[in-house]
């Protein structure tokens, strides 16, 4: 079951792997996280990144447990939650997740 | 949505070392109020507490902190590789002012040891601000949306 059903972004999720990114206004890492996990998504076949405004989205936030930005998930082709992380993240990091979560 | 092709024109973001050099500033008048006797210390609390007023209301970029680093220090720098979103430093600015405001009131009506705990927390914040430049918008911010919003049914 994809944490993201019911959800109208669980249409945009990847062919293979999703990172889901928890961003608010006050979050000063935030931009900075978009362009790494954009950069990702873009390098790598299949894989989407999703940006969700923390502050709208407060059911999915608690039903996620979500309680710092940004915090970045990883789901798989499924949409099931396979790891993840908050604070700014390398890309290296975010290959690596990819790669333990979802081969 | 945002399109990585459009980049946000330059007025939108400020320049981040502003907002730590302006912790820099606070963390020293807060340090001050901690060890300056009375009434040098309520005074120094009460500039704090109107600077923390201006960042809180009109962004961090309007302070005399941050007006004595674009007129003093950046001319020295190098232009900032990026800029810098100015709404989390403005969070930062008003959890400030609810410490130094909470430390003022308090001192006033006599309570001078609790005032003292309270520009201490202030002065923990921005010095944590100053030195790892943390985000306290990202760690705080959040959780008190979550606490001050009540579930929605379930759709």
């Amino acid at each position: 079951m994809s944490v993201l059903s019911g959800t109208a972004y669980d249409e945009r999720r990847g062919e293979r792997a999703t990172l889901v990114q928890f961003s608010s206004a006050f979050c000063a890492p935030c931009r900075a996280t978009r362009r790494v996990l954009a950069d990702v998504a873009r390098v790598v076949p299949g894989v989407a990144h999703v940006e969700i405004d923390a502050e709208h989205h407060l059911d999915l936030v608690r039903s996620l447990g979500v309680v710092r930005t940004p915090t970045t998930l990883v789901l798989d082709a499924g949409g099931r939650e396979v790891s993840r992380a908050t604070g700014l993240p390398r890309a290296g990091q975010v290959m690596a997740a990819l790669e333990a979560g979802v081969a | 949505m945002s399109t990585a092709a459009t980049p946000r024109p330059a007025l939108a973001g400020i320049d981040p070392r502003g907002p730590r050099v302006a912790a820099s500033l606070t963390s020293l008048v807060l340090a001050l109020v901690l060890v300056a006797p009375q009434p040098l210390s309520g005074v120094l609390l009460g500039v704090q507490t109107a600077v923390f007023a201006i960042g809180a209301v009109r962004g961090v970029q309007h302070t005399p902190y941050a007006v004595a680093f674009r007129r003093l220090v950046r001319p020295r720098l190098r232009p900032p590789v990026e800029l810098e979103d100015p709404r989390p430093p403005r969070f930062a600015q008003a959890l400030g002012l609810a410490f130094t405001g909470g430390a003022l009131i308090v001192l006033l009506l006599g309570a001078t040891t609790t005032a003292l705990v309270l520009a201490g927390l202030a002065l923990v914040a921005a010095l944590l601000n100053a030195v790892f430049g943390l985000c306290l918008g990202c760690e705080l911010y959040l959780i008190l949306r979550r606490a001050t919003s009540h579930p929605s049914p379930a759709r």
